[in-house]
């Protein structure tokens, strides 16, 4: 035997002795890097045929109040126009709504934000419908308006709903917080803000609808096919069957995708293909985009907590607002997460909270990667450090104390088991940042430059925990040229998520990811499952990968035996080739395995099936087991701060996540990098901001995201593994977790670095000047 | 609307187009010659994605109007599928994971081509300049740079 | 007019102006685009792009700050086609070259069918967005002295974040000292605003700087006057009372950074 053949298979061997972790922790190249390197037209916009019409949205000009009426005869008698569609062309029910039906596609006729959309001209050519839109005239009855949620709470506000302001409470009662304040040697109470924050996925919001067979095709840019198939077909007045969604690749979603504003663009489309009988784009322009879908909530929260003087936490007490704006859209969901993480990553004994999803005339809030994590982590970690500067410790030994390790339990009363990363986390971070040491070295620092450095713990539950079921179906076939497709209705929009499941898949049936092929999602192909939310892909996905790969492996591995005759359980599988464990030298290509499957008629399709394990709660006290797993993390920052002008910059950003298992690291850096950058633009520079409900910055020139140039020069992560019991091969979320932690991290270290206190983000140059001057300023006796 | 006919030199073909005055180089790229590597992203010049190198400069193709562009040579991705040193940076960029949603990616490898062309061996800082107008949402730009790096380096000149 | 229509279409595209008819001068670029230094006098052609002077051997020594300017300019792809005229004519606070040829004493010259003029850079800008350039005029150049032995130009700019950035606060500073290196012989201090939003001199702190020893006193006694002579706006990037203290502290920092680079004290 040759040395080569021989060296190939004990390469083989070692690999058939990873079984099936054979291609898992590989930075394996995604199956669709190769597409986007070479720039073809598979977005949605590349793909408008010739003929095609044009649908430009108009919206809202007040905040609140009834339509009288409108004009659409300038717009109707603008070059190039067909018509202009409004709630009456609806056939079906007028509502685009994820989760309570308070939302209508064409607002008719009250109107509750600025966001709300009046309704659609349709054009032969995008400028002809935009400027025949700009020729529509409204009138409006105003009603008062209210823009803060803390206004919106009170008895004798403006109602902007029939059923009043409130769209949810929640509460959390464990044990008994008023004892625990009478034991406290320091109770503390400070009041957080956060802003609004919008997605900017580079790619917006697009939808194109093509007639056909009584029905309509729709391609989109969009995170759930299904959800979205159905929100059309409602508004169609089709059976879903009619309705047929696929989704395009899409650039970038974040979470607003998943939410109304893919219904409205796709509806739109749907109903103006199936009027005119022509192929129809709607497709949002940045500035639509940025007034129309959905932002992160603005958060208001205050705790008040008590602790002893040894820096043990007794008591924390929370009253939670967020702001809504004018329809709840999954803020329903988004006000039960940030409820559970009120306390982060810390065990509290007496822990009573109460929040409020409140209406307002904001432009609407939903869906944005970490769904309240990022607002009830930035007031806890804010609180924390607030506590150890009150009891003269330092912040890393006072978390150190009181953070979640295995046997202790969080909010909810769940307990934390071996499963628990938080400590091995902590202690990557504080050993690469240098952590002690320098913390000492900038306690006394004057001079115009100082630095700081800040620290933030997470705890994230993992996937749709209390949302509802949580389930996900794959679907795996083998083609006749050895070729493996992969399909589902869960979605790739950046994260590699769905990359990452089908390495799975290959890691099972030992063939290598280049092999397999991704099908669009597609609601005529796919079963439904559930919405692409929640980092949710890799643990649910993964886990339904998992079990159809398993069925494809237990079909072929027979017949591989029966054909290098050899026994079923001495057969591998690895790098697409089959061999007998016990005669190497004899081998079988996977192309030969699959041609003999075929010709014998052995079907090469399987369904993967997981539903994750309920989460029961009890909602009268908040408490039991919400998530089924959790991803764990711990940042620390350090900014230097120029003291003459406030101006500062992240230096370093040291960070660890406890992600059970990483599939394909090089995946998992990527969201750690990406994600930690736009939490960083969150911290610092981040605002989508409104004036008497209308948005002022609806661009990327007046809205600051970062740049290349905005990154801090040293960035080290850290992977730790500490398997969680839901994931495939152990693995937890990772997607949304890094947009946590930067937000309190760059305000601690601001406060360390300049002794200003930033309660509300972002933390601007401004804020920490002004504080500056204000700590300056003479104090009047 | 008056139209008016100009001459785009687009990867090395003269191609007469017809245009409007309010058309921009982007549109007639993408609607009329059938280039979509470029992208569409704020409309107001302030994203990158739509950049090409037009007589050798990276611009923003949504600002510039086409009858601007007369006789002017526009060289976009489609137009160096064959060039080593574009395709040297496109493996890089798969290697190392810079492509998540890919909407910026067409972008950032003409800027890219654009850097190795003028530096064989750039640092991260001018690589961060050089990428510097491109907004990335995705990745926090740190593959990108190493893949740039990686790119850059290892070329014949 | 439209040169590179970096500042003028996304205006356009907001729906902020609506012109009906563009005229095109970006190819005119033979007659209107250079960058010389003859006589002690710079002259930089209307169409002269910022990476034009970004690339432009003529910017070193006390001329740098162009080059400094330019560099935290917008973005690369923004560089490459915006224009010294348009950055002029757009007599916006968002335009970053304006403060530096305010400091830099610069003159505009305007042509027309009829002949041609020149103007101070100061008395061209008139307005928020408001300029002295008639309706047939073009402006075709814009010049300045080369600062002279004892004179330093630098530039200080700060924003939301790094690069791509209209800016809060933007100015630059033209110092001149007598042969002490500590007496100023004169002060230039121009800001991206002054009084709204328009970009000027700060003509009363100039004034209190001409002829006065350059020490902590004498800064500390500018800043207040600077801090009096302001009278500048909130909008959402920054209140009128932060830019004013930006205002202050850069004004400090670019006087002891000429300074120290004349061999001044700093």
């Amino acid at each position: 035997m040759s040395e080569q053949v021989s060296q190939l298979i004990d390469s083989l061997r070692a690999k058939a002795e990873r079984g099936e972790l054979l291609y898992i922790g590989e930075n394996v190249v995604r199956v669709d890097s190769l597409e986007k390197v070479l720039g073809n037209p598979v977005y949605t916009a590349d793909l408008i045929p010739r003929g095609t019409v044009y649908a430009k949205l108009f919206h809202s000009a007040v905040p609140h109040g009834v339509i009288r009426g409108m004009d659409l005869g300038g717009a109707k008698a603008h070059p190039g126009v067909l018509g202009v569609l409004t709630s009456r062309d609806i056939p079906g029910l007028n509502e685009s709504s994820a989760v309570l039906p308070d939302r209508q596609l064409f607002a008719d006729p009250v109107v509750r934000s600025t966001a709300d959309i009046l309704g659609a001209v349709i054009a032969e050519s995008s400028p002809a419908a935009a400027d025949a839109a700009a020729k529509i005239r409204v009138e409006y009855d105003p009603l008062p308006a209210i823009f803060d949620p803390l206004e919106a709470l009170k008895p004798d506000a403006v109602k902007i709903h029939p059923k009043g302001n409130i769209a949810r409470q929640m509460k959390i009662r464990k044990g008994d917080v008023e004892e625990g304040f009478s034991k406290s040697d320091i109770i503390l109470e400070k009041t957080y803000r956060t802003q609004f924050q919008d997605a900017t996925p580079l790619e917006p919001e697009m939808g194109l609808a093509i007639p056909e067979d009584g029905g309509v095709r729709v391609i989109g840019s969009m995170q759930s096919p299904h959800h979205t198939q159905a929100a059309v077909a409602k508004v169609l007045k089709l059976p879903p069957q009619k309705v047929r969604v696929i989704q395009a690749v899409t650039g970038g979603a974040f979470g607003p995708k998943s939410d109304e504003t893919p219904y409205d663009v796709c509806s739109t489309a749907a109903l103006a293909a199936v009027k005119y009988r022509r192929p129809v784009f709607c497709g949002l322009d940045r500035e639509d985009s940025m007034v129309m879908h959905t932002k992160r909530h603005p958060f208001v929260i205050t705790h008040k907590t008590g602790v002893s003087k040894d820096g043990t936490l007794i008591a924390d007490e929370s009253k939670i607002v967020g702001d809504t704006g004018a329809y709840a859209s999954l803020g329903v969901f988004v006000i039960v997460r940030a409820t559970f993480h009120t306390v982060g990553a810390y065990e509290v004994p007496n822990v009573k909270a109460d929040s409020f999803l409140v209406y307002t005339d904001n432009t609407y809030t939903g869906s944005l990667r970490g769904f309240g994590g990022p607002q009830a982590i930035f007031a806890i970690e804010s609180q924390m450090e607030e506590l150890a500067r009150r009891l003269g410790m330092d912040p890393l030994e006072f978390r150190m104390r009181n953070m979640l390790v295995p046997g202790k339990r969080n909010a909810t009363s769940a307990l934390m088991d071996e499963s628990c990363g938080l400590p091995q986390c902590l202690e990557k971070v504080v050993a690469s940042s240098g952590y002690r040491e320098k913390a000492a070295r900038y306690r006394n620092q004057t001079g115009s430059v100082r630095r700081g450095l800040g620290l933030a713990l997470l705890m994230h539950g993992n996937s749709l925990g209390p949302e509802g079921n949580d389930y996900g179906a794959v679907h795996i076939e083998v083609l006749s040229d050895g070729s493996v497709s992969v399909g589902s209705g869960l979605t790739e929009y950046g994260t590699g998520a769905i990359s990452g499941m089908m390495q799975v898949a290959s890691s099972i049936l030992g063939v290598p990811l280049s092999r397999f092929k991704l099908e669009r999602p597609d609601t005529s192909k796919h079963r439904e499952s559930g919405p692409t939310v929640a980092s949710r892909v890799v643990v649910i996905g993964g886990n339904a990968s998992k079990q159809a790969a398993e069925k494809l492996r237990e079909k072929l591995l027979p017949l591989a035996a029966e054909m290098l005759k050899a026994r079923v359980d001495d057969v591998a599988l690895a790098d697409g080739i089959a061999f007998d464990r016990r005669k190497p030298s004899q081998t079988l290509t996977w192309d030969s395995l699959v041609t003999e499957a075929y010709r014998r008629g052995i079907s090469l399709k399987e369904d993967g099936f997981f539903m994750a394990p309920p989460a029961p709660w009890d909602q009268e006290v908040g408490q039991g087991t919400p998530y089924v797993q959790y991803t764990w993390g711990a940042l620390v920052t350090e900014v230097e701060v120029d003291m003459e002008t406030g101006y500062y910059k992240v230096v370093g950003v040291h960070v660890a996540y406890d992600v059970g298992k990483a599939v394909n690291p090089g995946g998992v850096l990527g969201q750690i990098y990406g994600g930690t950058v736009q939490g960083l633009g969150y911290a610092m520079m981040e605002e989508l901001l409104h004036k008497d409900g209308a948005v002022v910055n609806p661009n990327l020139g007046d809205y600051y995201i970062p740049t290349s140039m905005d990154i801090p020069a040293e960035f080290k992560a850290f992977i730790v593994e500490v398997p969680g019991p839901l994931g495939p091969f152990g693995a937890k979320i990772i997607a949304e977790p890094p947009i946590v932690l930067p937000g309190p991290a760059v305000r601690n270290a601001v406060l360390n670095a300049t002794g200003v206190s930033v309660d509300d983000l972002p933390v601007t140059s401004e804020k920490v000047l002004m504080g500056m001057k204000l700590m300056q300023a003479p104090r009047q006796s | 609307m008056t139209k008016r006919v100009i001459t785009l030199n687009v990867n090395g073909t003269e191609h007469p187009v017809q245009v409007d005055a309010p058309d921009r180089l982007i549109d007639v790229l993408r609607d009329q010659l059938g280039t979509k590597s470029v992208k569409e992203g704020c409309s107001t010049g302030d994203c990158g994605i739509c950049a090409v190198l037009v007589d050798g400069r990276l611009v923003n193709s949504c600002l510039m109007l086409a009858a601007q562009c007369d006789g002017r040579r526009v060289l976009t991705l489609e137009g160096l599928l064959n060039d080593p040193s574009m395709k040297r940076l496109q493996g890089t960029f798969m290697a190392n994971n810079a492509a998540q949603c890919g909407f910026c990616t067409p972008a950032m490898l003409m800027a890219s081509w654009d850097l190795a062309r003028h530096s064989s061996d750039p640092s991260p800082e001018e690589i961060k300049v050089a990428i510097s107008g491109i907004l990335c949402r995705c990745t926090g730009y740190y593959q990108i740079i190493d893949s740039v790096r990686e790119g850059c380096r290892g070329g014949e000149r | 007019m439209i040169a590179s229509g970096t500042d003028l279409l996304p205006r356009m595209r907001k729906r902020q102006i609506a012109p009906s008819v563009l005229l095109d001068i970006s190819s005119f670029t033979e007659d209107l685009r250079y960058i010389r230094q003859t006589d002690g006098v710079v002259r930089l052609g209307a169409l002269t792009t910022v990476t034009d002077l970004l690339e432009s051997p003529v910017f070193h020594a006390n001329l740098s700050i162009i080059r400094e300017a330019a560099e935290l300019f917008g973005a690369p792809q923004v560089r490459n086609v915006a224009t010294v005229g348009g950055n002029v004519c757009s007599a916006a606070s968002s335009e970053d070259l304006i403060p530096v040829f305010m400091a830099l004493d610069a003159s505009v010259k305007l042509i027309s069918a009829k002949g041609e003029r020149a103007l101070p850079l100061k008395d061209f800008i008139v307005g928020k967005r408001e300029t002295a350039l008639g309706p047939s005029e073009i402006l075709s150049e814009v010049s300045f002295a080369a600062p002279g032995g004892h004179s330093w130009t630098a530039y200080e700019k700060l924003g939301r974040r790094n690069m791509l950035i209209i800016s809060i606060v933007n100015e630059a500073l033209s110092l001149t000292l007598e042969d002490d290196l500590r007496t100023i012989g004169s002060a230039r201090f121009a800001l991206n605003r002054v009084s709204g939003r328009i970009p000027a001199l700060a003509v009363r702190t100039n004034e209190f700087l001409g002829g006065r020893k350059l020490s902590e006193e004498t800064i500390g006694q500018a800043q207040k006057v600077l801090a009096s002579e302001l009278s500048l706006t909130s909008d959402f990037r920054g209140s009128g009372s932060y830019r004013t203290e930006i205002a202050q502290a850069f004004l400090k920092r670019l006087l002891q950074r000429c300074s120290r680079m004349l061999g001044g004290a700093s």
